[in-house]
């Protein structure tokens, strides 16, 4: 029992080591301890996305996960998707389709569309809302990002 | 009239193009950089105490064991930091107004659940929020009125005891005789508007770092702010710091929507704080504080009477309306801002010779309301809207025939309203014609009533309105407000290396004027898009510069942009005349290549840059000059933008869910600078006005407590709630300014609110019943369902 | 909004994690999927002293088939649950339901279990456990317990679970084969907590409905089973008439809140237009043929 661990995990491929308070929020660890500030908080309650990561493949809301619960997982953030000059897949989408504006809610967007497009089936648009409805877009209005998933999803090969 | 400017005739190649976003790289890879990324060493943390009261003396404050929380660093309350600052004090030349002055924490008493108090300075924001745990307040609570009808009594409790009353603002705009007219009417319908309190919630919270330069005794804020050199102003005056020791930043901005256009509490705090104890101070709002605390929408309450005769022509208008303003006057807008605006937009795109609009701000021990998109229009333009459909439906007159019949012709133009506003040309007539249009209006109709004939409860709504965008200095943005809301500035340079780099006073939090700028840019200059790099939100590029909100950018930033660059160019092309010994005329630079038609000779700008600056003697030294301008814009009168939007709903007759199965806009924003912007900019928009029709609220309850403090309370639409929009882009006879661009940036929060409430109440027309509160939530239409229904069986 | 301090463990087995929650005297908290706890706990409104960790026990992680029962145990995600073949070919009702659970990122995080002790009487997941039979499965130091739905569900956000014990599994009936099955909730949007929902299974023997089992949330402070309503449909074919009897006894037995989103008179408006949707629905979809709701 204690306040403080010493966790390993990896991010985007690489391991880190750090000690850790038991109440450091993994958001806060991503963006403070890591300097990978491409994940944003905007509510820590769980309701508007932004903070959204990959834990262990699958989606998840960084502000309501402790680092101290990531020891040993494999997390990936939106700074494994691509860089400047080379941008992932769902990245160009996005810039293709103006899918962004403000650029606050996008980390989290990109990574929850990666987990659609890994594991769940699309096939209309319905489909496509109602994946995104868990991710709060205050600036787009949210079509130019359906219209993005739609492409990504008409080019995807078959359901892992 | 006439005098169009010369370079709408040419098509330059950028400017109309569907150019991908400049910003998008960076922010997509996470490689963006907000407030809250920035950690320089030694940063401290701020957590701020609220006040869990409306209206209450501070008796005592004891901060119990907090400083024995590790990490804690300070704690500080008013009386700690008095004399540090001098208030920010909201002036404005209206008549009979009070300036509520504003400081960093409350002084004495406290006047909204939420209002800063005490600040505690720690190594970490969770050893700072352990800290305000120990900390109790003795409050003396002290009688408040919660309800703006309350607020305006004589005998209401007083606020801001100074002040004398709680109504700090009054205003009157009358023309013709409108008593008149509503006595002899054919026709006369009235209704008592509600548009409920909203706030901005942009997706960043306020966050704001200070950082003191001990050897330049000099401030640095980096602020979420969308006005920069505003605050650079104010503060420089609060912290008695002279413009080249107080800077202020706006680095990527996630989102403002007017909740980060006005001067914060919080702001001035880390400024404070981080001069007083030499350290770097960050705040950061937690999504309670900003649903507490941020300055919020609207709330205002709306009786209004329109006058029609026989044949659906509108002879006059009348309105009282109460501003629910909040418990300050906001720097640098007043309280006066929002339901000012009420009244002098509520006449709205129509030709009505008679007007009395009175209006009252009134304090409330709730948060201040300040900027949000739309601004007094989204209100005024709901109850309008919601007063033609009533009268076209008491008349028998289709709602698209009763606007028809109303809105300024283009042979009216320029027209002026009962309110003063004048309307110069824009496409009122063709954006009715437009939306009808692509909707397919007749279809629409065809469609709803064969939904109908099977009990289901479709309807449509319309909504047309017109707003003044890319003000210049003939009118202030505020009433009254004494700082220059109506020029901009741009400084552009060429460097020895060719690259260009644009500065501007503006402050893109979204909008990608880094894309649009560098687009006019580089059509004015000839030069490469990739070759221009667009600065903006620092204090420090131009001497003066407000910020970007308003839908100001693309007019006052585009015509900076357009002045300074065509100075730049003629000092391009007398270098490259001298250099390439031809005629100036004979020159055209496109590309970044400079030709000359009569040679075929061409130099690139870096070659004509090196040349300027790098080789001495190959320009005689009384010729040459730098490659750098600075101009400064102002459209003085500004531009009228104009739109209709058409939106059809379905009402489950059994839940009361009300779902938008369509929606189009038809507007004219003049010249388009980027297409793929402006539609993104009008889907926004609209999904706002989808909230404030459908689902947002913010909700003080009868002891001045907030019950949306939450995401999971105060409800912003998702991807699910707005469907698919179709637009059509008018480009009307273009403006007379600079580069014929309007301002469009928040259109779509004005028309879409009163749109949906005219096709709820379409929907719901079997039964009588009209839609006289926003948002029109399943629970009120219930209601609405339920009264009809008690008085139809009387 | 940053949680209160904290000690964390990482329970390696049940009987490990029971242990530290009867040491913390009352002031565990246990930590699964984490989607409703952590919220709390960034408000500051739930501010444990231990937080017990059972995400690494692996016995926990596992829904299993015994019968005509299902258990899943604490662990199980409501993404695994929505997914699992069993609730997909026989518990469509469960599998529908899962859809209107929050968002698919909460689905990955947060499990059946932990949804059902948070115990939101606007939350599906109570509903469902109380529609489908439920047996709350549970350990403490004293041993283990088996609690019925009936008995679990308290109050608002409060369980018969003690301080010192943790829910290890939940077992849930397996329809019968040809059950037939409704499900209506109300949202202000996708996702969020329900104003009301409801959820309906019955069977069809000789053209009457047998078994009908009614739950219904959002309309009291637990999760309701609606006995009257159920009563008033059993053994009777589902007619129009048989519904508006089922719907008054539906109005005579709940007593609603109001709150922010809706007073009381609007959710028994809703109770009663969401039932007769269900109960229309879990009547045309038993197996025999689909007769229609004579007028």
């Amino acid at each position: 029992m204690s306040a403080e661990a010493r966790i390993t995990v990896t991010v985007n491929g690489l391991s880190c080591t750090r000690t850790v308070d038991a109440r450091l929020l993994l958001s806060d660890f991503l963006r403070h301890e890591l300097g990978l500030t491409g994940t944003h908080v905007g509510c820590e309650h769980g309701v508007c996305g932004a903070c959204t990561i990959l834990l262990d493949g699958r989606s998840a809301r960084s502000c309501l996960t402790l680092a101290i619960q990531a020891d040993g997982a494999n997390i990936e953030t939106v700074e494994g998707l691509g860089r400047i000059g080379e941008l992932g897949r769902v990245q160009q989408a996005f810039r293709d389709h103006h899918g962004l504006q403000c650029g606050f809610c996008t980390p989290g967007f990109l990574m929850t569309i990666t987990d659609m497009l890994r594991h769940h089936s699309l096939e209309n648009d319905e489909d496509i809302r109602e994946a995104l409805s868990g991710n709060i877009c205050r600036c787009t209005g949210y079509e130019h990002i359906v219209n993005a998933v739609r492409e990504l999803a008409r080019e995807r090969g078959p359901l892992k | 009239m006439s005098a169009i400017d010369a370079s709408v005739e040419m098509r330059p190649k950028l400017v109309g193009q569907r150019i991908k976003r400049t910003e998008d790289p960076r922010l997509l890879t996470g490689s963006g950089r907000y407030v809250d990324d920035i950690a320089p060493a030694g940063l401290l943390h701020l957590a701020v105490m609220r006040s869990d009261h409306p209206h209450a003396r501070i008796r005592a404050i004891n901060v119990g064991e907090a400083f024995a929380i590790p990490g804690v660093v300070a704690i500080f309350d008013a009386g700690d930091i008095k004399g540090d600052f001098r208030s920010a004090v909201p002036t404005s030349r209206m008549k009979g107004y009070y300036a509520t002055p504003i400081r960093p924490l409350a002084e004495g008493k406290v006047r909204y659940v939420g209002e800063p108090m005490i600040a505690v300075v720690a190594e970490s924001r969770y050893a700072a929020e352990d800290a305000l745990e120990h900390i109790s307040v003795d409050y003396e609570p002290l009688p408040f009125a919660i309800r703006q009808v309350d607020a305006v009594a004589d005998d209401a409790p007083l606020l801001h005891d100074e002040a004398g009353t709680n109504v700090i603002i009054a205003r009157e705009f009358a023309r013709g005789d409108v008593e008149k007219v509503l006595a002899d009417a054919a026709v006369v319908v009235k209704g008592r508007f509600r548009m409920t309190r909203k706030t901005p919630m942009p997706m960043e919270g306020r966050s704001y770092l200070a950082e003191w330069d001990r050897r330049r005794q000099a401030l640095t804020l980096h602020s979420s702010t969308n006005i920069p050199g505003i605050i650079r102003d104010v503060l420089s005056g609060c912290l008695d710091l002279p413009g080249n020791r107080m800077r202020v930043v706006a680095p990527d901005v996630g989102g403002s929507f007017g909740g980060k256009g006005s001067l914060n509490h919080e702001e001035m705090l880390v400024c404070v704080l981080a001069r007083k104890l030499e350290r770097p101070v960050k705040f950061v709002a937690d999504r309670m504080e900003d649903l507490t605390a941020m300055s919020q929408a609207f709330d205002e309450l709306i009786e209004a009477e329109l006058a029609v005769d026989a044949d659906g022509r509108l002879l006059g208008l009348k309105a009282d309306v109460i501003g629910d303003i909040g418990a300050y006057s906001i720097y640098p807008w007043t309280g006066a801002l929002e339901p000012v605006q009420v009244v002098s937009f509520l006449p709205g795109p129509y030709r009505i010779e008679h007007y009395r609009g009175r209006v009252r701000g009134v304090l409330t021990p709730k948060p201040p309301t300040g900027p949000y998109r739309g601004v007094g229009r989204p209100s005024s333009t709901f109850a309008m809207e919601r007063l033609i459909e009533m009268a076209a439906r008491k008349l028998g007159m289709d709602p698209v025939e009763i606007r028809r019949r109303n809105l300024v012709r283009a042979e009216e133009f320029p027209y002026r309203t009962g309110s003063g506003i004048i309307w110069d040309r824009s496409a009122f007539q063709e954006c009715l014609e437009g939306a009808c249009d692509l909707a397919d209006y007749p279809a629409l109709l065809r469609a709803r009533d064969a939904a109908r004939a099977e009990g289901r409860w479709v309807g449509i709504g319309l909504a047309s309105y017109a707003e003044l965008t890319g003000i210049g200095s003939r009118i202030a943005v505020a009433p009254g407000m004494p700082i220059n809301t109506g020029t901009e500035t741009s400084t552009i340079r060429i460097d020895a290396t060719g690259a260009v780099t644009a500065a501007f006073g503006i402050s893109s939090h979204g909008q990608g004027l880094e894309t649009t700028l560098a687009q006019v840019v580089a059509d004015e200059l000839g030069c490469r898009m990739e070759d221009v790099e667009i600065q903006h939100g620092d204090s420090a590029l131009v001497p003066m510069g407000t910020g970007t909100y308003a839908s100001r950018s693309a007019v006052l930033g585009g015509g900076a942009a357009t002045k300074t660059a065509r100075v730049v160019k003629a000092k391009v092309l007398k270098a490259a005349a001298y250099l390439m010994a031809v005629p100036i005329e004979d020159l055209v630079a496109e590309g970044g290549v400079i030709r000359a038609s009569s040679s075929n000779a061409t130099m690139t700008f870096k070659e004509l840059a090196h040349a300027v600056y790098a080789q001495m003697g190959r320009i005689p030294h009384d010729q040459r000059e730098d490659l750098v301008a600075s101009e400064t814009y102002d459209p003085y009168l500004g531009t009228a933008c104009s739109s209709t939007h058409l939106a059809m709903v379905e009402i489950d007759p059994g839940t009361y869910g009300v779902t938008v199965t369509r929606f189009v806009v038809a507007e004219d924003c003049g010249r388009i600078i980027n297409p793929l912007i402006v539609d993104g900019q009008v889907h926004g928009a609209v999904a706002q006005g989808i909230g404030a029709a459908l689902l947002e609220e913010v909700v003080h309850d009868a002891d001045g407590q907030l019950l949306t403090a939450s995401l999971a309370d105060y409800l912003v639409p998702v991807a699910t709630n707005v469907p698919d929009i179709g637009i059509v882009h008018i480009e009307a006879e273009l403006p007379n300014n600079i580069g014929g661009f309007r301002g469009m940036g928040e259109g779509g929060t004005i028309g879409a609110p009163a749109a949906i409430a005219n096709a709820v109440s379409d929907a719901l027309s079997h039964l009588g019943v009209e839609v006289d509160t926003l948002p029109v939530t399943p629970e009120r239409i219930f209601r609405m369902v339920e009264d009809a229904r008690t008085i139809r069986k009387a | 909004m940053k949680p209160a301090r904290f000690d964390y463990v990482r329970a390696e087995s049940i009987a490990h994690a029971v242990e530290v929650l009867a040491d913390a005297g009352g002031d565990g908290k246990v930590l699964a999927g984490g989607q409703s706890l952590m919220p709390m706990m960034n408000f500051r409104l739930v501010k444990p002293s231990v937080l017990v960790d059972i995400n690494h026990i692996a016995e926990l992680d596992r829904i299993e088939h015994r019968g005509d029962r299902l258990h899943v145990g604490a662990l199980v995600r409501h993404r695994m649950t929505a997914e699992d073949a069993l609730v997909v070919r026989h518990i469509p009702v469960l599998h529908h339901a899962m859809k209107h659970v929050a968002h698919l990122t909460v689905r990955n995080r947060g499990t059946f279990c932990g949804s059902v002790c948070h115990a939101d009487p606007a939350a599906e997941m109570p509903m469902m456990t109380v529609l489908l039979d439920g047996t709350i499965h549970t350990a403490s130091p004293r041993g283990s317990r088996a609690l019925p739905a009936r008995d679990f569900f308290v109050g608002s956000l409060v369980t018969a679970l003690e301080p010192d014990e943790m829910a290890t599994s939940i077992e849930i009936a397996v329809p019968a084969e040809g059950s037939g099955w409704g499900f209506e909730e109300f949202a202000r949007r996708h996702g969020d907590y329900a104003l009301a929902a409801i959820a309906v299974l019955m069977e069809r023997r000789d053209g009457q409905a047998r078994n009908v089992r009614v739950a219904m949330m959002g309309v009291g402070d637990t999760p309701l089973r609606l006995l009257d309503v159920e009563a008033a449909l059993e053994g009777r074919e589902v007619t129009r008439a048989a519904l508006d009897e089922a719907i008054e006894a539906l109005k005579m037995s709940i007593d609603p809140n109001s709150d922010l989103n809706a007073s009381s008179d609007y959710r028994r408006h809703l109770a009663a237009v969401l039932a007769r949707r269900a109960l229309g629905d879990a009547w045309s979809r038993t197996r025999q043929t689909s007769v229609e709701i004579a007028a």
